[in-house]
């Protein structure tokens, strides 16, 4: 029994190390054991246009996505949360539905249709930034649904409306009482969105054009060609990017609860 | 990658809707507040729904080289797929693939949830689910890196083999099916690890308890008592393995290499390398579809043995 779990274990830690131990060899082409450990690659990628870009569009598509999907997000999720209205279960499933179709089901389809605004307004969409942003903050979007509203089960909605009766108006109520009970799940929500719009694959897949192409999609178009250790060190800045912002989310939520 | 993370969480969250659920329908309503919902039903609306509407058009148009606009009404695109040998061995690899990792899955999986919702110590605990989850959060396209250097010729187990005097060639193991099952397993190990983890630690160490103290040894106990209890939770667990294997597609593309093909892959490469929108559609929907009528079917066959879902 221990000993399936520590297979298990391996299979799923084992790829990660492997890479980030791989990204220091000295060597230009991978093979066991090192000759030596270096830097040099971290540099080399950097330097390389398509990985710097990458990685710079990746960090902006997150941010952009994360805000998005926060800005409509977090007042969808209160009334979600607080109202019982008809129809609730249907906005909930509408919400929750970018989780459900298959990424590359869903970003075929949204290409071909931003293809077709394209052609009926003469406006590029697909292939552009725009494009990608909306992509990203329709991914996003069931995270801060349901983080924010897991956040407003227990919350005492009984205080809301005492401060409603005693006169607040309300976005005063909002902001004073139920704002710090949401805060955990805004944080959460939004640190999920952005690694979810970071990581994404299959939806940017189809999105992506000359000058908006994302870090994963730069790494996955090089390893179709080869594995060398200057994409092992591109895929370990990845890690660290994810794994920072993990830490810096740990301090505001536990990041276990999130499952 | 991300797709992977994302459908899996949902279905692990049942609990926690399900309770926000009842304490909103005690709650007065608040029909101003409306409103509020219109900007987020406006994106999914946008992104999601009406382009799969008009991806469902083009999967019954008429395909002409070069045009792009979508005409006719034919069945000719599904047709053709149903007919086509090639593309039904593509589809029936691909569930022959999500099966066997399912399995596999399953097999690694039970033990490490059963144990990891049976730890007390509390820092052990953390420790432990979080080495099973963040490595889901760091994208498929970065693992699929770290496997191919682990299984390259000249990869890290090969190395090893050879090293140890097990093997004096380099065996061939990536760029084959064997490594996409590997692939796809490690992808999806912590999917299956999570939500059997909440299954164990929603059955409670009480039936346990009761099993042990009236003398079962503790292996009947766990085919007897706890496995029974968790089939249903089990069950939900497979499925999303399963739902999420037969739509991969960076595992695929990159340990499979060119000549493993899959489902997903197809989607891409008929929309955008070969150009035939119609064709592709009829693939992500037949995708779309194979995953929703194995989903319906396996949910009614439990719903009959089982009562509940």
């Amino acid at each position: 029994m221990i000993g399936t779990c520590v297979i298990a274990f391996i299979m799923v830690l084992a790829p990660l190390f492997a890479v980030a131990w791989v990204s220091f060899f000295d060597n230009k082409i991978i093979s066991f054991p090192p000759r030596g450990y270096t830097l040099n690659w971290y540099v080399a990628a950097w330097e390389m246009e398509r990985f710097r870009d990458g990685f710079l569009t990746s960090l902006k598509l997150g941010i952009v996505a994360t805000l998005v999907s926060l800005l409509v997000g977090v007042p969808a999720s209160v009334v979600l949360a607080r109202g019982a209205f008809r129809g609730r279960e249907l906005v909930q499933s509408i919400l929750l539905a970018p989780l459900i179709v298959p990424g590359i089901v869903a970003g075929a389809a949204l290409y071909m249709f931003l293809i077709e605004i394209e052609i009926a307004t003469g406006v590029q969409v697909a292939m552009t930034f725009g494009g990608l942003a909306l992509a990203h903050s329709l991914i996003a979007l069931p995270w801060i649904v349901r983080l924010v509203t897991a956040s407003l089960i227990g919350a005492d909605r009984q205080l809301e409306e005492a401060a409603l009766v005693m006169g607040a108006r309300p976005l005063t109520a909002f902001w004073r009482v139920t704002w710090p009970v949401i805060r955990p799940g805004v944080v959460a929500g939004g640190l999920f969105s952005f690694i979810i719009s970071f990581v994404d694959l299959e939806k940017s897949l189809f999105l992506v054009g000359p000058g908006s192409t994302t870090l994963p999609i730069a790494i996955v178009n090089y390893l179709e060609w080869s594995i060398d250790p200057t994409i092992a060190a591109v895929a370990t800045v990845q890690i660290v990017v994810i794994a920072a912002g993990l830490i810096v989310g740990d301090r505001y939520f536990k990041l276990t609860r999130a499952f | 990658m991300g797709r992977v993370v994302e459908q899996g969480i949902q279905s692990l969250n049942g609990t926690l809707t399900a309770r926000a659920d009842s304490q909103a329908a005690s709650s007065t309503p608040r029909s101003r507040a409306g409103w509020l919902l219109l900007p987020s039903l406006a994106l999914v609306l946008l992104g999601l729904i009406l382009p799969l509407f008009l991806m469902a058009k083009y999967s019954v148009s008429h395909f002409e080289a070069g045009a792009v606009v979508a005409e006719g009404l034919t069945l000719e695109n599904y047709v053709r797929f149903f007919s086509d040998p090639f593309y039904l061995w593509i589809l029936l690899r691909t569930l022959t693939v999500a099966f066997s990792c399912t399995v596999v899955c399953l097999l690694l999986g039970l033990p490490a949830a059963y144990i990891l919702s049976r730890i007390s110590h509390p820092i052990i605990k953390t420790a432990l689910i979080l080495a099973t989850v963040v490595p889901l959060l760091m994208g498929n396209a970065v693992r699929a890196a770290g496997w191919m250097v682990l299984l390259a010729d000249r990869g890290l187990v090969n190395s090893t083999l050879i090293f140890t005097g097990i093997i004096s060639e380099p065996v061939r193991i990536l760029y084959t099916g064997s490594a996409v099952v590997i692939g796809l397993i490690a992808v999806l190990l912590p999917f299956m690890i999570i939500s059997l983890q909440s299954v164990f630690e929603g059955i409670g160490e009480i039936y346990e308890e009761a099993a042990l103290s009236l003398g079962a040894r503790p292996w009947k106990m766990f085919f007897r008592v706890l496995l029974p209890l968790a089939v249903p939770g089990i069950f939900s667990g497979c499925l999303l393995c399963f739902v999420l294997a037969v739509n991969a597609y960076a595992t695929p593309v990159l340990i499979g290499g060119p000549s493993f093909q899959m489902m997903a892959p197809k989607v891409y490469e008929q929309a955008i390398k070969v150009y035939n929108w119609p064709f592709a559609a009829s693939l992500a929907f037949i995708l779309m579809g194979v995953t929703f009528i194995l989903t319906v079917l396996s949910s009614l066959t439990l719903q009959k043995r089982y009562g509940t879902v």
